[in-house]
C-alpha cells in the first residue's frame, strides 16, 4: 500500500511499511535496538543514540486523551465545496480529533467520530484503531473505552 | 560582544492591501524608515529579508523581489524564514551581521503578502506548518493547533472561554488607537464571545487576522549608531528556543518550551528579569497563545494567566503591558512583518512616540515572537539607555 493513503501528499520516506501494518489492522512503533527508544508515530534513525537499527513494535492503542479540538474551518484539501444549485447550502459538521498518550510518551493522534465535542474531556480513557475509509485511504480512530 | 542599536523604524499600513504587490508593500516601509533615519540605502552595508511563505509571494527568492525593487544591489541580501517568527529570525540575523564585524549598517525588512489567496488555501498553507506527514491527516490547522493548546489549558487551569476573550477585547481596544492596524475596531466582550468557532474552543475573535503588509528595521553598530541618532534603541538580550515537530511530543501542551528556552537566554543576557519589563509584545496569534506567553515569559505564575488578563494588568497602566499595538490580533499578522512590527513598537514606546498607547517612562521592552506551534520562539530585550 501507498504510504499517501495515510500522509494524503507524502509517499517517500523509509517507514512505509507503518501504512501496510495499519491496512492490516495494526498501529505500528519503532524500537532502536541499541539503546531501547520507542518512537510513534515511527522513526527510521533513533536521534536519542543516532543509531539507525530499528525494530517494528505493534503498540497496545489506549490511554488518556492529552488534549483535543474540533476544525470548523478546514484546510483547502478537506474543505467542503459549495453546492452548484442556486440559493442552496451545505451543513459541514466537521469530526474532533484528539490526541492519546500510550504508554511512555507515546502521543497517537486521531478522529474522534463517535462523540460530540461537549462530551470529550481530557484525561478520558482511549483507545486507538485503525480504519479503513470508503475511498481507499487509511487513518486512526479514538474511542472511549 | 559589540553593541547594536535600532537608529531607523518604518512600518507600513497593515491590512487587505489589495492595492499594492510584496516588493510595493516593502518599498513603503523602507522608505518610511529611511524617512525616520535620514539614512539613504548608499549608507546601508548590507540586508535580511524575512518572508514566511514562497506560497504567499508566488515565487521562491521573494528576497530577489525586493532588493531589486528598492534597488539595493549588488550589495548583500538573503531571504530568513521562521514560519510566523520569520521576522524576528530576521532581526537576529542583522544583528549577527553587526555584532560579527560584518556589516555597520543592517536594513532589515520584514513582508507578507496573504490576503492574494483565498482563506481556505491561506489555512492549508499554514496548517501544514505543522508535521505534514504525521499532523495533517487529520485536517489539522492553525487554529486546530492552538485549540488543543487552549483545551489542555482549559482542563489544566481553569482557564476560560471569557478570559480569552478578554484578550481580544483589549487588543482590539489598542488595535483601534493605532493607524497602522488593520482592524481599527473596538469589540464588546460578548461579541467576541458569540463569533463563530473556527477551532473549539477558539472562535472568530480569538484568531488572528490574515493580512497584507511590511516593516523595515535599520540596525547600526554603536559607533556608527551615535552618529545616526540621537536616541538609538539598544537590543540588549537575544533568546532562541526551539521545541518538537508535533504537540503531542511536547513535555508540556499547556507552555511553550521554546519560548522558556529563550526567555531564560534573553533574561540573562540583558541583566534583568521579568519584572523589569516596562512594555512587552507577545505573540497573540490566538488568543491563548498570549495567555501562555504570560506565563512563559514570567509576567505572572504559571496558570495565571487568565487571572492576569482578568484583573487588566496587561493594559497600560497596569503591571506589565502586552500589545498595546494591537497585537497580532487586530493590527493583524503578515508572517514575516510581524517580528518586525513588534520591534517597532517597542522602539516607539522607548522613545515615547506612542501617541495614546504610551506607557509612560518605558524604559525596558520585550518582543516575543514564535514560530509555528511553538517549533522555534524568539525574544529581544531592548532598552533605551
Ligand atoms: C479566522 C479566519 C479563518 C477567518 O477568515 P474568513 O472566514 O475567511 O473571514 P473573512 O475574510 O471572510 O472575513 C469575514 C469577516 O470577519 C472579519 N474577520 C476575519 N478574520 C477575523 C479575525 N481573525 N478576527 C476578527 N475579525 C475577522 C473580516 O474583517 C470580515 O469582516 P466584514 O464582513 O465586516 O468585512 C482567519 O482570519 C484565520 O485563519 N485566522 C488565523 C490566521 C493564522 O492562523 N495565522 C497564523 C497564526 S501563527
Ligand atoms: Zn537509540
Amino acid at each position: 500500500m501507498e504510504f499517501k493513503n495515510f500522509s494524503l501528499f507524502i509517499n517517500q520516506t523509509k517507514v512505509n511499511r507503518f501504512a501496510d501494518d495499519l491496512a492490516g489492522g495494526k498501529i505500528m512503533s519503532t524500537l532502536c535496538k541499541k539503546c531501547g527508544k520507542q518512537y510513534y508515530p515511527p522513526a527510521a534513525d533513533c536521534s536519542s543514540c543516532m543509531g539507525s537499527e530499528m525494530e517494528w513494535k505493534e503498540l497496545k492503542a489506549e490511554g488518556k486523551l492529552l488534549t483535543f479540538t474540533k476544525i470548523h474551518v478546514p484546510p483547502e484539501h478537506f474543505a467542503v465545496r459549495q453546492p452548484l444549485m442556486p440559493f442552496s447550502s451545505i451543513q459541514f459538521e466537521p469530526c474532533p480529533i484528539g490526541i492519546i498518550e500510550v504508554g511512555k510518551e507515546l502521543p497517537i493522534m486521531g478522529w474522534i467520530p463517535k462523540m460530540d465535542i461537549k462530551k470529550i474531556k481530557v484525561g478520558m480513557k482511549m483507545k486507538a484503531s485503525p480504519f479503513a475509509l470508503p475511498d481507499g485511504k487509511i487513518t486512526i480512530v479514538l474511542e472511549p473505552v | 560582544m559589540k553593541k547594536v542599536g535600532i537608529v531607523g523604524i518604518g512600518h507600513g499600513k497593515f491590512g487587505v492591501r489589495s492595492d499594492a504587490s510584496l516588493r510595493e508593500l516593502v518599498f513603503e516601509a523602507v522608505k518610511a524608515c529611511m524617512d525616520d533615519s535620514g539614512v539613504t540605502l548608499k549608507e546601508v552595508d548590507s540586508m535580511v529579508t524575512g518572508v514566511a511563505g514562497d506560497e504567499f509571494s508566488f515565487g521562491i527568492q521573494p528576497s530577489a523581489q525586493v532588493h531589486d525593487y528598492i534597488g539595493f544591489h549588488p550589495k548583500p541580501n538573503f531571504r530568513v524564514e521562521a514560519a510566523c517568527a520569520t521576522g524576528s529570525a530576521a532581526l537576529r540575523t542583522g544583528w549577527m551581521n553587526i555584532a560579527s564585524g560584518l556589516a555597520d549598517v543592517v536594513l532589515v525588512v520584514g513582508v507578507e503578502k496573504m490576503t492574494e489567496l483565498p482563506t481556505s488555501t491561506a489555512t492549508e498553507i499554514m496548517g501544514r506548518a505543522g508535521d505534514a506527514t504525521w499532523e495533517y491527516p487529520f485536517g489539522t490547522t492553525f487554529p486546530g493547533y492552538y485549540a488543543m493548546i487552549a483545551n489542555a489549558h482549559m482542563a489544566e487551569y481553569g482557564t476560560t472561554e471569557e478570559q480569552l476573550a478578554r484578550v481580544a477585547v483589549k487588543n482590539h481596544y489598542y488595535g483601534s488607537l493605532n493607524p497602522y492596524a488593520q482592524m481599527q475596531k473596538e469589540i464588546t466582550l460578548e461579541k467576541a464571545i458569540t463569533s463563530f468557532t473556527v477551532a473549539y474552543p477558539l472562535k472568530l475573535y480569538d484568531c488572528s487576522l490574515i493580512t497584507d503588509g511590511a516593516a523595515a528595521i535599520i540596525l547600526a553598530s554603536e559607533e556608527k549608531a551615535k552618529s545616526i541618532s540621537k536616541k538609538p534603541i539598544w537590543i540588549a538580550g537575544l533568546g532562541c528556543g526551539t521545541d518538537a515537530m508535533r504537540l503531542g511530543d511536547r513535555k508540556s501542551l499547556t507552555s511553550l518550551e521554546a519560548t522558556r528556552v529563550a526567555a531564560r537566554a534573553a533574561y540573562k543576557m540583558a541583566g534583568v528579569g521579568p519584572s523589569d519589563i516596562d512594555i512587552a509584545t507577545a505573540h497573540d496569534c490566538f488568543t491563548i497563545a498570549e495567555i501562555v506567553a504570560y506565563e512563559d515569559l514570567g509576567f505572572c505564575e504559571k496558570g495565571e494567566g487568565g487571572k492576569l488578563i482578568e484583573a487588566k494588568e496587561t493594559y497600560v497602566g497596569g503591571r506589565i503591558p502586552v500589545n498595546v499595538d494591537g497585537g497580532l490580533k487586530s493590527k493583524g499578522h503578515p508572517l514575516g512583518a510581524t517580528g518586525v512590527s513588534m520591534a517597532i513598537e517597542i522602539t516607539k514606546q522607548l522613545r515615547g512616540e506612542a501617541d495614546q498607547r504610551q506607557v509612560k517612562n518605558a524604559e525596558i521592552g520585550l518582543t516575543h515572537n514564535v514560530g509555528g506551534s511553538g517549533q522555534v520562539s524568539f525574544i529581544h530585550i531592548f532598552r533605551r539607555e
